[in-house]
């Protein structure tokens, strides 16, 4: 190459593993790398396209081909009409890459119909280059002033956690595992998971999502060395199933929320394999892990370093390599003389329903400035989620000319369907308290006094 | 709306009973309405809640790659029917 050398990455490590399997047909890097170009050459000029693939296999075509083309993946958290429209009108009208042009979908939309079919000659063709200072991705989480917020990682930043992440999971060495992942490839950790361990490492992504605990048990059996990729909510279905799993997995990696230590020894049991947490936000990535059944303290990957908080903002602080400065964590956290941390809580406002996070601030904002609704307030089940069951939210709204029905389907487009809630209760008023303030008992008692409450 | 069968009675009692669907009575659900989405306006964690009651009361293992998936969740009916068609207990 006689261009000037900007510091690049290839864009898939080469190996002779396939980087996906689809219904249990492998494909080759080969394939899968025609299928990019051949959508890459579709997308339009633009600075950012909305991926929203559920198909891991499309979602993986679908991201390489806009990083090709330049672009950024924009990532969004949840699939509501609302959601979607706010999020593209901040990057000059992008398209939408969707695995079918069947849905509700408030932007323009291109479709991946590849399946990685495509003939292609053996050749050790290398792969394309990616600047490492390319934004690769726009994350978004909820912030507290309400709206959602964007976070860029590069594809440098990508690289580097990846690497960090294979090499601590021992997923670095051929033949590699396959990525069975019950997570939506959009999460941070389904991202980091799934497809970036395929495209960086010798591992293989499978195509489908499984759902029910069946679907997982299925998948077990049926992929070579398997890597179950999952949530405390997820991995807890198929506990109390019933059934046993026909398979052993390599390993199990749960994120999203903690894992109580003897949930992970009876999955321990279940799955016959060893049960590792990942510890990561949308904000930074992943950066930490433990074996739950053994350490009490997160491990933060190599050459990441986590630091109690500066004094000022009260957060612990996280920085490796794949920050370009120091990144504030989401959670409470004491950080141990060697390094280690562990989580003393999470803060205040943030809820974490069925392993999915959300600003307390930003529901409320949510439902109060639906047309119709003069007032609202959501509220927090009493204990978090766990593995026995799920907790939901309960809301109080003021609205009195709207019907329930009308101001769930309005929350629909707005909310990830795990904080709709469940009981929603029309009040003539909310106890506000003389500064505003909605005290937690006057809340309960005023959803008892409806007969809602369980 | 229809009558619900005997049958589709119980199930209506699991949906309500695993769900906690405290202000639904089981005879309310219209045997033929879509039980998700529309309908009792329930989602994919009440999916999983209900594959898991099924599978406990009834042995039956709901699948997503059944090719009869969205049909066996479409409505009490046609839940109510899959189940009968394969119950081991």
């Amino acid at each position: 190459m006689s261009e000037p050398a900007t510091p690049a990455h290839p864009l898939y490590a080469t190996h002779d593993t396939p980087l996906a399997r689809i219904n249990g047909r492998p494909v080759s890097r080969a394939a899968w790398l025609a299928d990019v170009h051949e959508l890459a050459a579709r997308l339009p000029e633009g600075r950012a396209a909305l991926n929203l693939c559920e198909d891991r296999y499309r979602f993986s075509v679908a991201f390489a081909a806009i990083l090709l083309r330049g672009q950024m993946n924009l990532l969004p958290p949840a699939r509501g009409r609302t959601v979607l429209a706010e999020i593209a009108r901040g990057y000059s009208d992008p398209i939408a890459v969707v695995d079918s042009r069947e849905g509700d979908f408030p932007l323009p939309t291109i479709a991946v119909t590849a399946r990685g079919e495509a003939a292609v000659a053996a050749g050790d063709t290398p792969p394309p280059e990616i600047p490492l200072e390319q934004t690769a991705i726009l994350g978004f989480s909820s912030g507290s002033t309400g709206t959602p917020t964007a976070h860029p990682r590069r594809w440098g930043d990508l690289v580097a956690a990846t690497g960090q992440a294979l090499q601590r999971l021992e997923m670095d060495r051929a033949p590699g595992h396959s990525l069975v992942a019950t997570v939506p490839p959009q999460h941070m950790y389904g991202l980091e998971s799934t497809v970036l361990l395929a495209l960086l490492g010798p591992n293989t992504l499978i195509a489908e999502r499984p759902f029910y605990p069946a679907d997982v048990h299925a998948a077990l059996a049926r992929e070579p060395r398997p890597v179950l990729i999952s949530t405390p909510f997820h991995l807890g279905t198929c506990l109390r199933c019933g059934q046993p799993a026909p398979a052993s997995p390599a390993r199990v990696l749960s994120a999203t929320a903690p894992l109580e230590a003897s949930t992970a020894r009876e999955l321990e049991r279940h799955f016959d394999a060893p049960v590792t947490e990942i510890y990561g936000c949308t904000e930074a990535g992943a950066i930490a892990t433990r074996r739950t059944v053994a350490e009490h303290h997160r491990t933060p990957y190599p050459g990441v370093q986590v630091n109690a908080d500066d004094g000022t903002s009260g957060l612990a602080l996280v920085q490796g390599p794949q920050h370009a400065e120091p990144v504030p964590l989401p959670d409470c956290i004491e950080v141990h003389p060697d390094g280690a941390f562990h989580m003393t809580g999470r803060l205040a406002d943030m809820l974490n329903i069925a392993g999915k996070r959300a600003s307390l601030v930003e529901l409320n904002r949510h439902l109060q400035t639906i047309p119709g609704v003069e007032d609202g307030v959501f509220i927090p089940p009493a204990a978090g989620s766990d593995a026995a069951g799920i907790e939901r939210l309960a809301a109080l709204v003021v609205a009195p000319e709207l019907d329930e029905a009308t101001i769930q389907g309005r929350l629909a487009g707005r909310l990830d369907p795990a904080f709709l809630p469940r009981p929603l209760v029309r009040v003539e008023a909310l106890p506000r308290s003389a500064t505003g303030k909605l005290p937690r008992q006057a809340l309960l008692d005023l959803l008892a006094r409806h007969g809602e409450c369980a | 709306m229809g009558a619900q069968t005997a049958f589709e009675q119980e199930v209506a009692q699991l949906i309500v009973d695993s769900l906690n669907l405290e202000d639904t009575a089981p005879e309310d659900i219209d045997p033929e309405a879509p039980l998700f989405r529309e309908g009792l306006g329930l989602d994919s964690i009440d999916a999983l809640e209900l594959a898991l009651a099924v599978g406990r009361a009834y042995g039956v293992q709901i699948r997503s790659d059944d090719e009869d998936n969205l049909r066996i969740f479409a409505s009490l009916r046609a839940l109510s029917e899959h189940i009968e068609a394969n119950r081991t207990s």
